[in-house]
């Protein structure tokens, strides 16, 4: 399998068309806008335990950062 | 650092990606990636969504965002200009001001106006000067929109016109990321560093009358972060390779888990990449046969 180099810089073994390397397509979704409220939700960290959202940041401030693979 | 297995929060937040086939069993509930920064009552203060999954916010510029200030390390590059009146100062948020790849950093402009002056931002009467930022890099250096703060309007007396200016101390910031070879993943680099020159033109004014307009140039050169990637023919993938680390059961775990949730899936993915694979590979013929 080939690596093909991006504009960006990276490498990967799948052709540049795949739709795993497309960007955001035009108008795609961002979520909640500045000034709501984002959602609350629990999810399990590296170790399987749960964590709550707003239990774990106690009032404090937060960044939420989603992004779809640790690897690129 | 959580898992959002079957994409119930993406969901929840609306970012899921739908552009992918439900039939990519490999790829199918990923979401668009961004971040969203929240205050104390949960409420968003800012979030950043970029183009693509390869460009991410240094985390710098996160924290700065949730505090609401700009915040740059001691040992960030710093470079300082002007004059008594006015002194500029340019320097790198975020990462000690190198450049690393598929990472934003913020160039922070930095002015600090004498007492009583005041610049100009746009729009302004012909034959004024607005404050311009102007940046060069090596090919690669690739530089977004400004940020700019918010003007106060000045009214000049006797005119009929009412000018956008600032005062004090006003910050604007550039962002701006490596693309191409200047930011390569596995070549390795021939240069240490990367000079980035900064033009600042701008004329400064009090309420009477108006010092000369300036163009101020700046410098500053930009490390540039080698990404420690093996010698591999087909490298395996940032963050898997420090240690003895091995991403293998994980990844067999989620193949496991994709092929019972979806038995189709993995041929199907395997048929399209090969078809995909193949047309790219015709287009890359025909691109160089003409």
């Amino acid at each position: 399998m080939t690596i093909e180099r991006d504009a960006l810089g990276f490498d990967a073994p799948a052709p540049l068309g795949h739709p795993g390397r497309a960007g955001l397509p035009t108008g795609a979704p961002t979520g909640p806008e500045v000034g709501s409220v984002v959602p609350d939700f629990e999810l399990p960290d590296a170790f399987g335990r749960a964590v709550h959202f707003e239990q774990h940041r106690a009032g404090a401030k937060a960044v939420v950062l989603f992004f779809r693979s640790v690897v690129w | 650092m959580l898992s959002d297995v079957d994409s119930q929060v993406i969901e929840a937040y609306g970012i899921l990606n739908t552009s992918i086939s439900k039939d990519d069993a490999m790829l199918w509930g990923i979401p668009y990636p961004g971040s969203f920064v929240v205050d104390e009552a949960g409420i968003v203060v800012a979030k950043f969504f970029h183009d693509t999954y390869k460009k991410r916010d240094s985390p710098e510029i996160l924290i700065g965002a949730a505090l609401g200030e700009i915040l740059i390390s001691d040992d960030a590059p710093s470079v300082a200009g002007g004059d008594d009146e006015v002194r500029i100062t340019a320097s790198v948020q975020g990462g000690k001001g190198t450049i690393r790849q598929g990472i934003y950093r913020h160039l922070v402009v930095h002015f600090e106006l004498g007492d009583g002056l005041h610049i100009y931002g746009e729009p302004v009467p012909e034959g004024m000067i607005p404050t311009t930022i102007t940046v060069n890099g090596p090919p690669g250096f690739i530089t977004e929109d400004p940020i700019l703060p918010p003007t106060s309007p000045l009214r000049l007396e006797g005119l009929d016109v009412e000018l956008p200016v600032w005062s004090g101390s006003v910050d604007m910031v550039i962002p701006f990321y490596a693309s191409g070879e200047l930011a390569s993943e596995v070549r390795p680099l021939d240069m240490a560093s990367a000079r980035i020159e900064i033009d600042v033109r701008y004329q400064a004014c009090d309420d009477s009358a108006c010092l000369l307009p300036k163009t101020e140039k700046l410098a500053l050169d930009l490390a540039l972060d080698v990404v420690d990637t093996p010698a591999l023919s087909m490298h395996k993938g940032h963050g898997q390779r420090e240690g003895n680390y091995s991403g293998t059961p994980h990844l067999l775990r989620l193949f496991a888990r994709k092929a019972r949730k979806h038995p189709l899936g993995l041929p199907r993915f395997i048929l399209k990449t090969l078809r995909l694979e193949r047309e790219a590979k015709k287009r890359a013929r025909e691109s160089a046969s003409r």
